[in-house]
């Protein structure tokens, strides 16, 4: 990979930070082994997410995003990559898992979208923009006992979230938190 | 993508099944091609292996 292409990478596509990486060990320590499962990473940027799942298990992983750049960083980390919104190219029950590092970061309303690097961040003015979709649409992908792997930052407020998930018909539980100096990231397990 | 990934894709705009067509192969993979709704007609291309299923709208509005 030449330098100028690893330039283009770094400001189009969300490379693994704090967030990636609770995400991935969260899900790689309850992830059950079953090798006829099927996984779906949504939003999953560089593939890190995808790829540290593929490592740990034999079942199906499927990484979707909506960024040209980020499926195709993730196909050449070995993942199988779909360019989607969310999950509306997908079959009904048809993952046992979904993990999903939103775009988490409230942000001013007069910001455009208009570049990969803000749409991979911004959660919109109050950090739910895509959060609040993702949750109503999830569960149609989802097979019966399936679940789902939410990534939420206190910056966008894990209480509303969990509310939020409540509303579109999940139970939700903190399986995991980590606090750095902004923010605490908290990983919520979503069930039916 | 592999062949078994279309089990699980579907159109995004009516979760109707897709059928492949003009698919090019490497190997076990698939690295080009066109994902055809059966029920609306409405196209998907493969392209460098990864299907491009966004619904047409958000196919333009995406920056670059």
């Amino acid at each position: 990979m030449t330098l100028r292409d690893r330039r283009d990478i770094e400001t189009d596509v969300y490379q693994p930070a704090e967030d990636s990486q609770l995400l991935a060990d969260v899900v790689c320590e309850r992830l059950a082994a079953d090798p006829d499962d099927a996984i779906l990473e949504v939003g999953t940027g560089s593939g890190y997410v995808a790829g540290r799942i593929s490592e740990v298990t034999d079942a199906r992983v499927v990484a979707s995003d909506l960024n040209p750049h980020a499926v195709r960083q993730a196909r050449g980390e070995g993942v199988e990559s779909v360019r989607a919104d969310l999950v509306s190219p997908f079959a009904n029950d048809a993952f046992d898992v979904v993990a999903f590092n939103p775009p988490y970061l409230p942000t001013d309303p007069e910001n455009e979208w208009d570049d990969w690097m803000e749409r991979a961040l911004s959660g919109g003015e109050d950090g739910r923009a895509v959060i609040d979709p993702f949750l109503e649409r999830v569960g149609r992908v989802l097979a019966p006992d399936g679940v789902v792997y939410l990534l939420v930052s206190s910056l966008t407020g894990v209480d509303e979230v969990a509310e939020r998930a409540g509303e579109a018909g999940f139970s939700a539980v903190a399986v995991a938190d980590e606090s750095f100096p902004f923010e605490t990231l908290t990983v919520l397990e979503l069930f039916e | 993508m592999k062949e078994s990934l279309l089990e699980i894709l579907r159109c995004p705009l009516d979760k109707h099944e897709l059928e492949l067509e003009d698919a090019e192969y490497d190997g076990e993979e698939i690295v080009a091609g066109v994902l055809v709704c059966a029920e609306c007609g409405e196209r998907y291309p493969i392209e460098d292996g990864i299907p491009n299923l966004l619904p047409p709208d958000m196919r333009e509005e995406t920056p670059a």
